[in-house]
């Protein structure tokens, strides 16, 4: 009788453990819509999150508009996290369409802002406010991220909370040494030769952090021609502020690059990254965040 | 106003070379690639840099735009020393590299920084063994 009972028991008993296995094993369902916050939700989460990363290196984020299958996993997501600070503007049609349960994480409320100059054009771009949305162009922004997606991660899987916290002290120490590898590169360039000049307003964050003082140009984002007075105006700020170079994130159209480079006799310093993360060196934080350093340094000092 | 055809044809070059001299000018001077602009490159100004460590180190050196600006081995617990460096408005980065014992217990390096006008400004550096780290005064 208890011999046959055996292999019974252990079916059932088998039944019961199949599912809470299971569940063990179940990832946290992540969607991002931001670069950065794709990285940092792989880095603290590990093995135990899926991260559908809905904005791709290189897309700019300030154009991108989220497609029916984006809208179909943010539905099934528990997390959803957006760099905020009026990035996103499609936030609303998000949260209405997809009647998601997931929590919204708008991790860049998170922490203060800086608004970008009154004067700074942003043509091709969509900003509902002034405040500057690049939050992560400072190292210490991005540990608070960090710290934001790690709680939120362990609020939803309070299981995994221990694996998160190590795994995020992990990235913070990362991010530690890059900001001292930046102040050690950063100390080559003089101070007063910090000038940043740019029409895309996306530095500020960066430039309060590491003493760089901004020049923003209105009229030169889009590929169309700007006035001929707005170009003289270029000129004169450059020549007046002693800029040595400019870079070509911030001035898009090459004719008018040509036009300005030959009348102040400032080189084009390089690209820089201003949206997110990048391909090749740029495909992660660290090496997006030390192109853009080095760039500069080279390109001022 | 007929006159020769020839006579005619020299005053149209005349005027053909008139108007393109100035032509010329305006169109070569675009072309040329103007001079870098002029950064006004701050003066090279006396600075008074005095060090203060809670434990002798067994060196310490002073970098000021990646170059090595003062060093000294073994020192005493206090060091004084007067640099010429440019120190612009925006102010200075000095970089700090200091070695202690392997074995000393966490130490510190007071500098303080005497800027041109005489105003002093003081920064801490805390470490153990091997320490490098930026400073920017004021």
């Amino acid at each position: 009788m208890l011999r046959r009972m055996k292999p019974r028991v252990l079916f059932l008993l088998s039944l019961l453990v199949l599912p809470l296995s299971a569940l063990a094993e179940a990832k946290l369902r992540v969607s991002s819509f931001s670069t950065i916050l794709t990285e940092i939700a792989q880095q603290v989460g590990g093995e135990r999150v899926a991260v559908t990363a809905h904005v791709k290196p290189g897309v700019d984020p300030h154009e991108y508009e989220p497609k029916p299958t984006d809208l179909k996993t943010v539905g099934d997501a528990q997390i959803i996290l957006l760099s905020a600070k009026h990035m996103e503007g499609y936030v609303g049609k998000l949260k209405e369409s997809t009647g998601t349960k997931g929590t919204l994480i708008e991790v860049g409320d998170g922490f203060s802002s800086l608004k970008m100059k009154p004067e700074a054009g942003h043509e091709g771009h969509a900003h509902a406010s002034d405040e500057d949305p690049h939050w992560w162009h400072s190292v210490a922004n991005m540990g608070k991220a960090t710290k934001i997606v790690r709680d939120a991660f362990s609020k939803a899987s309070p299981a995994d909370a221990a694996l998160f916290a190590g795994n995020a002290a992990k990235y913070l120490a990362k991010l530690d040494a890059l900001q001292k590898w930046t102040k050690t590169e950063l100390a080559k360039l003089p101070r007063d030769q910090r000038k940043l000049v740019t029409s895309h307003d996306a530095f500020q964050y960066f430039a309060k952090e590491n003493g760089f003082t901004i020049y923003a140009i209105e009229g030169l984002s889009s590929a169309d021609q700007p006035s001929s007075k707005k170009v003289a105006e270029i000129i004169a700020t450059i020549k007046a502020r002693g800029v040595k170079a400019i870079f070509s994130e911030s001035i898009k159209n090459p004719k008018v690059l040509t036009e300005i480079t030959r009348e102040t006799g400032a080189k084009v310093g390089g690209e820089l990254y201003a949206d997110g993360l990048g391909d090749g060196a740029a495909a992660t934080y660290e090496g997006m965040f030390k192109h853009n350093v080095s760039t500069l340094v080279n390109a001022l000092k | 106003m007929r006159g020769s055809p020839l006579l005619r044809a020299v005053l149209a070059f005349l005027a053909i070379l008139a108007l393109g001299w100035p032509l010329h000018r305006l169109t070569t001077a675009a072309d040329a690639p103007r001079e870098q602009p002029k950064t006004v490159v701050a003066e090279a100004k006396t600075i008074g840099l005095r060090l203060t460590f809670t434990l002798a180190p067994k060196s310490v050196k002073v970098l000021h735009l990646g170059q090595e600006v003062w060093s000294e081995s073994a020192p005493a617990a206090e060091l004084k020393h007067t640099l010429k460096l440019a120190y612009p408005a925006e102010g200075i980065d000095l970089q700090f590299q200091i070695e202690w014992p392997a074995d000393a217990p966490l130490a510190a390096m007071r500098a303080t920084l005497t800027d041109p006008d005489g105003d002093p400004h003081e920064h801490s550096v805390w470490g153990t063994s091997s320490v490098d780290e930026v400073v920017t005064f004021p």
